[in-house]
């Protein structure tokens, strides 16, 4: 067991520093302007169901290149940087997730009463984000002692 | 924490640019460090007194209410 946990750290310590080459910078920027065109386009024509979901899955994997994407000088005070951006953007990413629909509902129950809901679409991915960020701080804080 | 970085580089004629290319770092780095926006590493302050073949104390100075 306890040979199990370590392997499996060491695979997280390694996996922790995972980052793409400097290139899918620019590649991802590309596929976020792409599919944010074709988004725009597809307003003028008639498309099937699917491409509204697809090109937002597209959009989202553009952005996470992004962001795992290294600089073109991939220091230390570029890690800080990074450490901090991703620490606001869980705290902000949730509350925002948290009072969004409230606000949606709200206005909802302005316009047309009948038909408002609270939408909580977002429970599960800000529960499993939260939950990893939990684990994982637990897992390498432990692999330090 | 303060620091005496600017003065070692003059002292060695080094433009931030070049300090940052001689320790693996971007200009930036260097800049926030000598404007005390940010606190290096142990490894990058060694560094920094390698190049300025100085102790680290004399690069870096705790004061009273680190």
């Amino acid at each position: 067991m306890g040979n199990f946990c370590e392997s499996e750290t060491r695979l997280l310590k390694r996996w922790s520093n995972f980052q793409l080459p400097n290139r899918f910078l620019k590649i991802g920027w590309a596929i976020i302007i792409g599919t944010f065109l074709l988004m725009i386009a597809k307003k003028f024509v008639d498309e099937p169901s699917w491409v509204k979901p697809l090109l937002r899955n597209i959009m989202i994997l553009g952005f996470l290149m992004v962001s795992i994407s290294r600089e073109k000088i991939e220091d230390e005070f570029v890690a800080s940087l990074r450490a901090i951006s991703y620490r606001l953007a869980i705290v902000i990413g949730v509350l925002y997730a948290l009072v969004q629909p409230y606000v949606t509902y709200a206005v909802e129950l302005l316009l047309d009463p009948d038909s408002a809901k609270v939408d909580d679409g977002y429970f599960q991915v800000l529960l499993y984000i939260l939950l990893v960020q939990i684990l994982f701080f637990n897992v390498l804080k432990r692999s330090y002692k | 924490m303060k620091n005496r970085l600017k003065v070692h580089r003059a002292i060695k004629d080094l433009t931030q640019e070049d300090l940052a290319k001689l320790l693996g770092v971007s200009r930036q780095t260097i800049n926030s460090i000598e404007k005390n926006r940010y606190v290096p590493s142990t490894l990058l302050a060694l560094k920094l007194s390698k190049v300025f073949e100085v102790h680290v104390n004399e690069i870096f100075e705790l004061e009273s209410g680190d």
